[in-house]
This record gives C-alpha cells, structure tokens and sequence, in this order.
C-alpha cells in the first residue's frame, strides 16, 4: 500500500479485513495475509449516483431532440463490422455492387432485383475505392457470381496509404479477421443506432442494415443550405492535393503515375481470375453534375481514365453520359441522386446492365 | 471483448447481475470461469484453449515445485518458465527471431530464406503468462503454497477485467481473494462504476478523440517537419498512452471492483515523476514490480556491485523493453529506460542527499527534465521504425528549420490543454491518490464530473478502438 495508508484510516472507513492476518481457512492457498483492499471513497454514493443518472439520461435527450430539431435522424453507421456482416451474404452466384458512395446512393436495391432477377449485395463503400474489394472477390474461390463496379477516377486510382483505398483495405481485412466480440457489438449497435443514435456531420443520407443509402429530403430540396454545404464539400476532396513539400515535384508525379500504371495492371489481373471463373464485371460511372462534374472531367478526363480500363480489361462498361435516359439525372448536392431519382435510375439502367452482362 | 464497445456493456451487465444474484460462492466462481473465458474466447475461440492448456500446467508444475526437495525443485521451476517463455516466444517473437537470424547470415555470406510464420498472437499472452507464471515463482520462493483448486487458479490468472491488458495480478495477491465471498457494498460497487467511467473517459475522449488523430499524423507524415510540430507530436503520444493504457487499466480495477475484488493501482501519476526510478514506481507498476522482484533482485538487484547493479539495470530495462514487442524500436526504449537509470543512480551517488534538492522549484526541474527524457524514448515506442525514430528526433531537435507545420491550431490546442490538464492533475496529486482527491473534492464536483464524463463518452460515440498494450 502506498505510505498515505494511515490518512486513509482517518479519512475513510477502511474495510474490515485491511490489516488483519489471514484465517486458518485462507491459508489454504498459503498466500500473504490480506493485506491489501482498495480505499473506498466514504461519500453519499445512492444521492450521486442518481443524480448522475438523471443528468446523462436528461443531457442524452436534449442531445437527441437538438440532432432532430436541426434535421438530423437515426442512421447505422457505415463501419468495417457492417461492411463484413454483408461481406458474408455474398453467395458463389450473388451480385455484387462495388465501389464508392454513388454505387450507394444511386442504385436501389429493390428495382436491381426486379430487373436482374437476383437481390444484390451492396458492398460500395463512402469515400472507399473498389479495387481491394475487387481484388478481395476475384481472390475467393468460391465467387463466381457479378460485380457492377461504381467507378470514380479519383478514387479508384486511389494510390496504397491514401484514405479511399485505407478504408477498402481496412473493411477487407476486417472481413478475414472478424471476431465473435466484433460481430456481436454490431448486432447490439444496430438497433440503437437505428433509433436514438444520430450522426455527426456531415449528415445528408441514411443507411440501412443492407448498406443501401438514401439522400434525406433536405438535401435533395433544391437551393436547400445543407446541399449548399455538401456540394462544397466535395470540391477540396475531388481536387488533386499539391505534391508534399518534401518531395521534387517530378518525383512524385513520376510516382503518382507508376501508382496508377500498377493499379490498371491490378485491375486487369483482378479481372481475369474473375473471369477465369465464369465471373463477370461490369463497371458502371453513375451521375455527377454541377462543378463536381467540371472539375472530375477536368482532372481524372474519360480518355486518360474510363477508356484503358475498359479496353485494359475487356469489360463491359456503362458511362450514364452515352445515353440519355441516365444522362437526364440530376444530383442535388452535385454527387449522388435523390432517394427517389436512384429508383427511376435504377430501372433505367437495368436493360443496360442486363445487356452488359449478357443476361 | 472490448472495454469500450457495447458487447462488454451487455456482458458486464449480465455477469455482475448473475453474480450478485448467485448465493453460492463455488457457483459465483464457476460464473466467474465462464464469463472470463468467454470474455476472451470472443476474440478468438481457440486461443482460450491455449490459455486453458498454459493454466493447467503451470497448476501441476505449482503442486510439482511444491512436493520436490531440493534440485529437483529448481528443474520444475525451470519447466514452468521454459513453458511459459517458449509459448511467450513462439507466437510473439516467431518472426522477429527468424528475421534476426537471417540478418545475421546474411552478414557472414550466407543466404538463407526462412519461411514467414502466419503466426496470430493470441491477445494478451504476455500479461496472462506473468500472471500464471507469477504462480510457480512464488511457490519457488516460498512465498506461497499451491492452491488445491484447479478453478480457483483458472479464475486468477483468466479474471476477465485483468485478462488481457492487465494489470498483471500476481496469483498471490489473487488466490486469497478467492477464500471468501465478497460482501455486496454500494459504496464499493458505486467506486468500481465510476472508476470504470474514469477509465472509459480517458480512452475514448482523452486518447482516441483528442490526441490519437495528432500523434498518428505526425508519426505518419514521410516528410520532415518543424520543431514545434514533432515536439507536440511526442508529447501527443505520450499523453495518449497514459490515458489509453491507465485508461484500460482503471476500468480494470473498477470492474473487479464491481466483482469485490481488489487490484492493485497500475499508475500513480507519472508524468510527476522526479527521476527514473520514481517514474518506474509510477508507471506501469505491476510490471516493473514483477521484472524487480523476478528479476532484477534474483540477478542481485543493488546488493551487488555499483557495476554489476548497473548491467542489472540495464538487463532488465532490455528485457521490459522487448516485453513490449518483437521490435528493436522497443528494445532501444527498453535500453534507453536502462541508461536513464544508471545515470541516476551514478548522480544519487555522486550528489547523495543534499538538502537544495529538497527544494520545489528543484523538484519540478528534475520533474520536467524526467518528463522530456521520457518523451524522447517514446520516440522510439512509437515509431514503427528507425527511420521514423530519427526523422522525429532530428525534427526535434531543429534538423529542419524549413520543415513542414501540419498540426491545426486545433489540434496544437487539443494537445496543450489536454496534456497542460493532465500535468496538473499529476503534480497536484503525486503525493496522494484518487481515492483521497474524491473524498475532499465537493459533492458537486464529483457528481458534476461523473455526469459529465458519462455524457462526453456518449457523446463521442468511440469508434471502438483497441487499446495500444493489447498489441503486447
């Protein structure tokens, strides 16, 4: 015990066993006498504790009603725990959605199956680049089914240490090493997240327990504040950072470039075992509009981009600005649709995707 | 199964309320067993048979060194370390040893490619191997008899809030717990829950949401950066281990707590530390009382020679070092700890007691200079590597005048205050401990921070990460 042991015998009311040696039937284990029983603070603890009580249930509430009164409601949270309990729905036939937030947001699961005659499993991830899942399925011996890749330039080629592929690496490899603990956690969270657990920002979209994703209606209202400050989120996301200080401008773009190179070689490979399986994949650029558009066609244009993969890969490809029945969309907050544009788009792009795939 | 993650509310709930409702002490044990091997199966089902199968060894080999006379009572002894370290070594150090040893022929010609072990560490080996085989030391030492139950001993080394990242109980200070049921007290049970919000509060808001994000970007960036902003970067780091792993650690003895059990404190405000030898009594105390006493006093401790003491010291501080991970990056921290400690002690020897140093202003000047020495070797914990150890400590000290300053003012903010607040809190209570802060603090004060600790976990909503030492 540390030498404050005599304040604490004036101080506190000391357990009763603090110093007295130990009794014929302790010495069963023959161990030191039990000289040591932590100090408990002698203070009203029943008054305390309820009132402790009172005030986080009050400040939770005042949490809730507030997160409500500015517009904000329950979602689950996109975590690698979510992504890998749906991971595990994948089927050795399944269709897969992979990729980032607009394969999300712009598909609608429920208008997929109608058309494609199977229910498919949505593994797109936001801010996520596909290729670790991509790699991750063409790696599985057991999937031989379809995957429908939402491809964004920027991040697709997200280079190895960046955040998109980071969140894809970590979602996988979460997937492989899931732990019991892990998985339970997220089946206790989901219900409360679904009800009392509202978002950080930035909030504009729900999620539900199949990851599919609806923009709320305030964002997709038009000239609404809360899609003024997404779409202006997008545009320090989407522009290329500067070259660090720390590395000679023609380095890095030199590396940047092999980064890219090595990420279609990836693909192309990823893509033939698939194929070498009887799988296919079909890659799918949904709706941008507004200076989100501006800006992706000026930095990441379709002929350095969409045009080798295609041809890289010999896969079927679907860009929504070849045909105007996807190119007529609109995204409110300049990247994803509407919660009721995506059913529309969705039934649209079916005939697209079934030929595509030879269904 | 995470401290801070839901499935351990439920579980928590659900054990304490069957424990407490339990009449039979024997049943309250049993419930104790299960739950803990639940607690840790849930990470990885098969590990629990690993631990099971370290348990009942070291239980015979305790009964073994208890019967034999003589040498023969040193060879089971020697079996139960062997068992423990070979399994200590296998699953931590596998890869470390296979890549040092081809290092090594590779330095005298010869190429030589071991395969990569796919070794998984089981989670929380080397805090559940000192603490079975705490057991069989101390029945060597003749500081305890073996235990007759076999569960009882199951129970002290895989109690489920010390399980996994300690604090490592010794079986001796667990065992006699074990003889008689604890009686129900609302105060005790009302500490153990405040201790775990305590616990719960330094992790989640104090380590993962205001400091993790400015000591990974700073140890992450590939770039050299400024003074300010490597400096701030350590001290991030060191601010965030403090409240990640005492984090853990308070949630511990509160949870026993809740249980009746008593653990003993695993920091005592460190960063007041006045010299090393003060930090080590400070931090991480049941591991550098464990490394003392089953080591550093067996190897002759200070009895020996000035010389011999100091190789002692630096044995051990190497061996701490490595405990903490298959890394040289740990054992230069280890080593560094080490030379810190002979210095003092070779300073104590010169100076001896003089009266000047009895001095405030002396004591917070060794106080600080203690704390910056500290934080220079977290440089090496932290860094994954010893380019990064060096770019940092090159930073540091001014190696790049023109480097980059990548902390916000935010997070330069979050830093100062957090780590300024903790000073504080370290220096005003270094001469006391939590208990007695509560008891003098008004009532108001208490149930104000209570509350308001509750309500900033729930509000920060943490992302469940794993606490630093479970990597250990």
């Amino acid at each position: 015990m540390p030498s404050s042991t005599s304040n604490f015998k004036r101080i506190l009311r000391l357990p009763r066993l603090f110093f007295r040696t130990p009794t014929e039937a302790e010495s069963v284990h023959g161990g030191p006498p039990l000289e040591f029983e932590r100090p408990i603070p002698q203070i009203p603890w029943r008054g305390m504790t309820v009132v402790v009580v009172l005030v986080v249930i009050g400040a939770a509430l005042a949490w809730e009603f507030y997160c409500r009164s500015i517009g904000y409601g329950p979602t689950l949270n996109d975590n690698e725990d979510l992504w890998t309990i749906t991971r595990q729905r994948v089927r050795p036939e399944s269709v897969v959605i992979i990729g980032d937030s607009r394969g999300w947001f712009d598909l609608d699961l429920d208008e997929l199956q109608k058309g494609l005659g199977i229910r498919p499993v949505q593994l797109a991830m936001g801010g996520g680049c596909g290729y670790p899942v991509l790699a991750d399925l063409a790696d599985d011996k057991t999937f031989h089914g379809t995957i429908i890749c939402s491809f964004v330039p920027r991040l697709f080629f997200a280079p190895p240490g960046t955040p998109p592929m980071e969140r894809g690496e970590k979602a996988v490899r979460r997937s492989h090493t899931q732990t019991p603990a892990q998985q339970a956690s997220q089946y206790i969270a989901m219900p409360l997240e679904e009800r009392v657990a509202p978002r950080l920002p930035p909030y504009f979209g729900t999620l539900d327990r199949e990851r599919r994703a609806r923009m709320i209606e305030q964002c997709a209202r038009p000239g609404s504040e809360l899609q003024k400050r997404i779409q202006q989120i997008w545009l320090p996301l989407f522009t290329p950072p500067p070259p660090p200080s720390y590395v000679p401008k023609d380095v890095f773009m030199a590396k940047m470039k092999d980064a890219i190179e090595t990420r279609f070689r990836d693909t192309v490979r990823a893509v033939e075992k698939l194929r070498a399986r009887g799988g296919k994949i079909v890659f799918v650029r949904l709706p941008v509009s507004g200076g989100l558009k501006a800006l992706e066609d000026q930095t990441t244009p379709r002929k350095q981009t969409w045009d080798p993969l295609l041809q890289g890969t010999r896969a079927p490809g679907i860009y929504f600005e070849d045909f105007p029945e996807l190119a007529s969309f609109n995204c409110p907050e300049w990247s994803h649709l509407s919660a009721g544009d995506s059913v529309e788009f969705s039934k649209r792009l079916v005939p697209h995707l079934r030929a595509a795939l030879g269904m | 199964m995470l401290f801070n993650s839901l499935t351990f509310v439920v579980f928590f709930v659900v054990v304490v309320t069957a424990y407490w409702s339990i009449h039979s002490w024997t049943a309250r044990k049993n419930l104790l067993v299960t739950a803990s091997y639940i607690f840790y199966g849930a990470w990885n089902p098969p590990f629990a048979a690993l631990l099971f199968s370290t348990t009942a060894m070291d239980f015979w080999l305790g009964r073994q060194i208890a019967k034999a006379k003589g040498s023969s009572r040193r060879a089971w002894l020697v079996a139960s370390v062997c068992m423990n370290l070979s399994m200590l070594g296998f699953f931590k150090y596998g890869n470390f040893l296979l890549e040092n040893f081809q290092w090594l022929l590779a330095r005298i010609g010869i190429i030589y490619h071991p395969p990569h072990l796919d070794i998984l560490l089981p989670v929380g080996i080397s805090f559940y191997t000192f603490h079975s085989l705490s057991y069989t030391l101390d029945i060597y030492r003749g500081v305890l008899q073996p235990t007759r139950s076999l569960r009882d001993f199951i129970l002290a080394v895989s109690f489920f809030p010390q399980l996994v990242a300690g604090p490592i109980v010794r079986a001796g200070d667990f065992l006699p717990q074990l003889v008689r049921p604890p009686a129900l007290r609302i105060g005790q049970f009302m500490w153990g829950l405040l201790l775990m919000t305590l616990g719960l509060f330094e992790k989640i808001v104090l380590a993962d949401t205001m400091l993790a994000g400015s000591a990974d970007r700073i140890f992450g960036y590939a770039g050299p950066l400024v003074a300010l902003d490597s400096w701030l970067g350590v001290i991030a780091f060191g601010s965030q281990i403090f409240f990640d792993f005492a984090g853990y650690s308070t949630c511990a003895i509160g949870a026993a707590l809740c249980l009746g059990f008593h653990l003993k404190d695993n920091f005592r405000f460190p960063y007041a530390a006045i010299g090393f030898s003060d930090f080590w009594r400070r931090w991480h105390i049941s591991l550098s009382t464990f490394l003392r006493d089953y080591l550093y006093i067996p190897l002759g401790g200070n009895r020996v020679g000035w010389t011999r003491a100091a190789i002692n010291l630096v044995i051990v501080m190497f061996l701490g070092g490595l405990w903490h991970g298959a890394a040289w990056t740990f054992v230069v921290w280890g080593l560094l700890h080490g030379f810190y400690l002979v210095i003092e002690h070779a300073s104590r020897a010169l100076v001896g007691e003089q009266a000047w140093t009895d001095n405030f202003a002396v004591k917070l000047l060794l106080g600080f200079v203690t704390y910056g020495a500290v934080c220079l070797a977290w440089v090496f914990f932290r860094a994954s590597d010893f380019t990064i150890a060096t770019r940092m400590l090159r930073g540091m000290f001014g190696g790049y005048p023109h480097g980059d300053a990548i902390l916000a003012t935010r997070e330069i903010l979050q830093i100062g205050i957090v780590t300024f607040f903790m000073m504080l809190a370290h220096w005003s209570l270094r001469e006391t401990n939590v208990e007695t802060a509560v008891t003098r603090l008004p009532r108001w004060v208490v149930t104000a921070a209570w509350a308001l600790m509750a309500c900033a976990i729930i509000l920060t909503q943490g992302s469940s990460n794993a606490f630093i030492y479970f990597q250990f």
